[in-house]
């Protein structure tokens, strides 16, 4: 009874924090669009705020620069469980056209934090963002909360 | 005592660090701290051919990649003494033009999300949907277009679409005076933003601020008057203000809107018919190639030796900025709240601005921290 | 009162039932424009195999070349393979594909016209007309016609040239297809000295025993490869590309050893007139001396000395495996047939 309850609680509130960790800040823009009355992704109880210490959800938008290779392990330690990882874009899944020689990134970020789901393109459509999330989100918040037990 | 902001922090949409001084609630001053977004592109650009290095470009930064690719390929066509076709020409202002509204639009809602005046942040994003719309219809994606190539553009615009784009802009520019209005002429939001984060011409001039900071400041400086299509073929004045304040940069930005749309209209009126890229011969050597991108001007510095890039250095508007508003507006300013807005109405973009590590003698690299480190 | 009951509920049941039943955003959020670059479509059947788009492809790891297996009655195909996680989505692939129809669509960019379609790659293709013997089994063998027959020469269109590799299978003379890497000639120039360098000073170590040798007899020793190769990887960090150079150039090499046998000298100072660079020099002190610096190798010494100080060998290279499976370069040295002045 009370795991029913908290699963439908924690579907339909959903706190994402986005870590822009070495990118070129057009996945982050694609995420504000989706704050737009077109998408309005607060309609599905999602709310999207950069703070680590009250997320459910943590989106990844970057290549890992050298700045961020404790930083992101930090940063996932200090978010509450049940929470979730998204990669979001191709940086995180393979580093895009960052990762050749010569560069200072260190794609992928599941080498740093383990994470739950991808979502690739350069940088995704929103509508794709908004698809993919609404699909993996809030179950797997919901699954990871009672896995805890 | 120092407060820290950032990098990841609720106020802040991109990884920087922001060491305000206070005293009580007042700021005294500020420091900035870069280096989470260092990725090294100029050293990947070396060794490879335009065609690959293009889509490295782009990703400089994804707000304003439209102008990055644009003046890389000027500055190959500048090396190797050709130009694009008119019609090429043509639909690079249009993209440019875009661009930049979308940009606009996105840098005035980041400010009003700042100041909690979520009513305008919503109608700004809800005004920039359809200017994206008109971009993916043009070049086939919403970000990272690649559209540009060295001697021209890829895909040829079709009628229809220029068509659907100048409704766009008839429907955009009819609803558009109710929003600047309530910018204007808000109460509210004239406390939040006139007279705090004031910045001098002298400071502007000395920070060298670009853009629409600049611009705001009293500096009139807009490079789109000595390129060589603006100039030409196209009516184009520079919008400039005195106030210096944050009401005046963002004040600014909303100027820049109609006069850009007044611009794809005279571009979609006039384009002439024909060929959209020319076969470019690239040549050898050194050249350079400044553009007006949403944010200031941004230079190219290219070493090519015919086939492939030998050295690259880029220069963006934001770094500029961004120090001038760190050393010059964060300067008594009434609250932290109102110090996070300043920051914002200098439409900071870090993804650009991660350029240079600075290395000592012994090669320990140490991450940029603003142009008054270099001495 | 019962009418503002009936009015509420007439209310409800049609407008406000109805709306919310067929409640619809204005625009369709999920539905992508026809413009749209989305990923590229991978039509398996015309592909060449060529490896064009790999070669163009700006993002590392996004595009691949996977071959099917075999089966008992066709060969497996060939073609490009998408990776979603590393795809930027530019369409750039889609280009360069040079088949008709294309292999690879990507959004409206496969329209564009055939002389853009350059390729910007590290490896160039180029026929030495010296060793081509014409048998045209190249122009036969290329799938996208880059080699053409001009003025009785066999040539390759750069243009055209997809660099898939297949016409330096079908040539039958070794050398007569180069393949030059274009990318980084100076460092491939610092690798080709290095090699030199390394293998001439092996051979001057070990002068004494090479003056003894008869005149017609070969003299033979190894070089370990490891430690060359690296070194070359320090200046290229390529493992094929310094494999190739390395087997090209120990092919090609042919180097002249000249030694000195100062006890056969009796200070005649034939040789101190003949050199042409000035590298044999004579003072009281110490006789007759040469400067391996200044030395040209031009065998003027070796053919004027009548004592037979100088010895005039010529050396040849060849990668190969030892006894122990070792990489080693073989070296052979020969004494020169020049005729030497009696």
């Amino acid at each position: 009874m009370l795991d029913a309850l908290k699963d439908i609680v924690r579907k339909s509130s959903i706190h994402v924090c986005l870590v822009n960790s070495g990118g070129c800040n057009g996945c982050d823009i694609e995420v504000v669009a989706l704050l737009s009355p077109r998408y309005d992704l607060e309609q599905y109880g999602i709310y999207v705020h950069n703070n680590p210490r009250e997320a459910d959800v943590i989106l990844v938008t970057g290549a890992v620069t050298e700045q961020w290779k404790e930083n992101l392990r930090r940063i996932y330690t200090k978010a509450p469980e049940p929470k979730v990882v998204v990669a979001l874009g191709n940086c995180p899944i393979s580093g895009d056209v960052f990762n050749q020689e010569g560069s200072s990134v260190n794609a992928p970020v599941s080498d740093f934090i383990p994470v739950d789901a991808e979502l690739s393109g350069c940088p995704p459509r929103p509508s794709e963002i908004l698809e993919a999330i609404l699909a993996v989100a809030p179950g797997a918040i919901a699954a990871k909360g009672r896995q805890k037990k | 005592m120092i407060l820290p902001l950032g990098p990841i922090h609720p106020g802040l949409k991109e990884p920087l660090r922001l060491k305000l001084k206070t005293q009580g609630e007042k700021v005294i001053s500020a420091e900035i701290d870069y280096g989470y977004v260092h990725r090294g592109i100029e050293r990947i650009m070396e060794g490879k051919t335009w065609q690959k290095a293009i889509y490295l470009a782009e990703r400089v930064c994804g707000i304003c990649s439209y102008i990055h690719t644009q003046t890389f390929a000027e500055t190959f066509e500048k090396i190797s003494g050709e130009q694009a076709p008119l019609r090429a020409q043509y639909l690079r202002v249009l993209t440019n033009e875009l661009d930049r509204i979308q940009s606009h639009l996105l840098a005035n809602s980041t400010f009003f999300k700042a100041i909690e005046h979520e009513t305008l942040f919503m109608y700004m994003l809800a005004l920039r949907e359809p200017v994206m719309d008109a971009i993916e219809l043009l070049t086939g994606n919403r970000v990272n277009m690649g559209w540009n190539v060295v001697g021209g553009v890829r895909m040829d615009a079709k009628d229809i679409h220029l068509q659907q784009i100048m409704e766009i802009m008839i429907k955009l520019e009819a609803g558009y005076d109710r929003y600047v209005e309530m910018y204007e002429q808000g109460p509210l939001v004239g406390l939040r933003s006139k007279k705090v984060g004031r910045m001098s011409k002298e400071d502007a001039i000395k920070g060298r601020a670009v853009g629409p900071i600049g611009r705001g400041s009293g500096l009139k400086h807009d490079l789109r008057e000595d390129h060589h299509t603006y100039r030409d073929h196209l009516d184009f004045k520079v919008i400039w203000r005195k106030e210096g304040d944050n009401f005046a940069r963002n004040m600014n930005r909303f100027d820049e809107i109609p006069q850009s749309i007044s611009l794809i209209k005279q571009v979609i009126e006039n384009i002439p018919k024909g060929d959209t890229r020319n076969k470019v011969e690239i040549g050898k050597g050194y050249g350079e190639w400044r553009n007006e991108a949403p944010r200031g001007e941004v230079t190219y510095m290219i070493e090519t030796n015919g086939n492939l890039i030998n050295n690259v250095s880029i220069r963006t508007p934001s770094i500029m900025n961004i120090d001038s508003c760190a050393r010059y507006m964060l300067n008594d300013v009434a609250t932290v709240s109102d110090a996070i807005a300043t920051y914002a109405s200098v439409d900071p973009c870090i993804a650009c601005a991660e350029r240079v590590i600075v290395a000592n003698e012994k090669g320990e690299e140490k991450h940029y921290q603003g142009i008054f480190d270099i001495k | 009162m019962s009418s503002v009951i009936w009015y509420m509920y007439e209310f409800a049941r049609k407008s406000w039932a109805e709306k919310f039943a067929g409640a619809k955003s204005e625009y369709e959020i999920m539905e992508k424009p026809d413009r749209f670059r989305d990923f590229p479509e991978v039509f398996k059947e015309y592909c060449i195999g060529c490896g064009a788009c790999t070669a163009a492809c700006p993002a590392p790891g996004a595009i691949r070349l996977i071959r099917d297996e075999d089966t008992t009655d066709h060969d497996g195909l060939t073609y490009p393979e998408i990776s979603v996680g590393a795809c930027i989505r530019c369409g750039f692939c889609a280009e360069v594909c040079p088949t008709d129809p294309k292999t690879l669509t990507c959004g409206e960019n496969h329209l564009i016209r055939e002389e853009f379609t350059i390729l910007p790659v590290d490896k160039m293709y180029v026929i030495d007309d010296y060793l081509c013997i014409r048998c045209k089994k190249c122009m036969k063998s290329c799938q996208v016609d880059a080699i053409i027959e001009e003025d009785n020469k066999i040539t390759v269109d750069q243009s055209k040239c997809v660099s898939c590799g297949d016409c330096t299978d079908a040539c039958p003379v070794k050398g007569a297809l180069k393949v030059v890497h274009i990318a980084n000639i100076d460092e491939q120039k610092q690798i080709i000295r290095l090699i030199v360098d390394t293998l001439e000073k092996t051979i001057e170590n070990r002068q004494e025993e090479i003056k003894k040798l008869p005149h017609d007899k070969t003299f033979k020793m190894e070089y370990p490869l490891a430690t060359l190769k690296e070194k070359a990887l320090d200046i290229i960090n390529k493992e094929d590309m310094v494999q190739d150079l390395m087997e090209k150039m120990t092919d090609r090499l042919k180097m002249r050893i000249l030694t000195w046998d100062k006890d056969k000298c009796n200070n005649c100072r034939l040789c101190v007139n003949e050199c042409p660079s000035g590298a044999i020099s004579y003072n009281e002190e110490d006789g007759v001396k040469r400067d391996p610096d200044k030395c040209l190798r031009c065998s003027t010494c070796y053919q004027t000395c009548p004592f037979g100080v100088a010895g005039y060998y010529v050396a040849k290279f060849r990668m190969d495996q030892n006894i122990d499976e070792e990489d080693v370069i073989l070296i052979t040295l020969k004494p020169s047939q020049l005729p030497v002045v009696e």
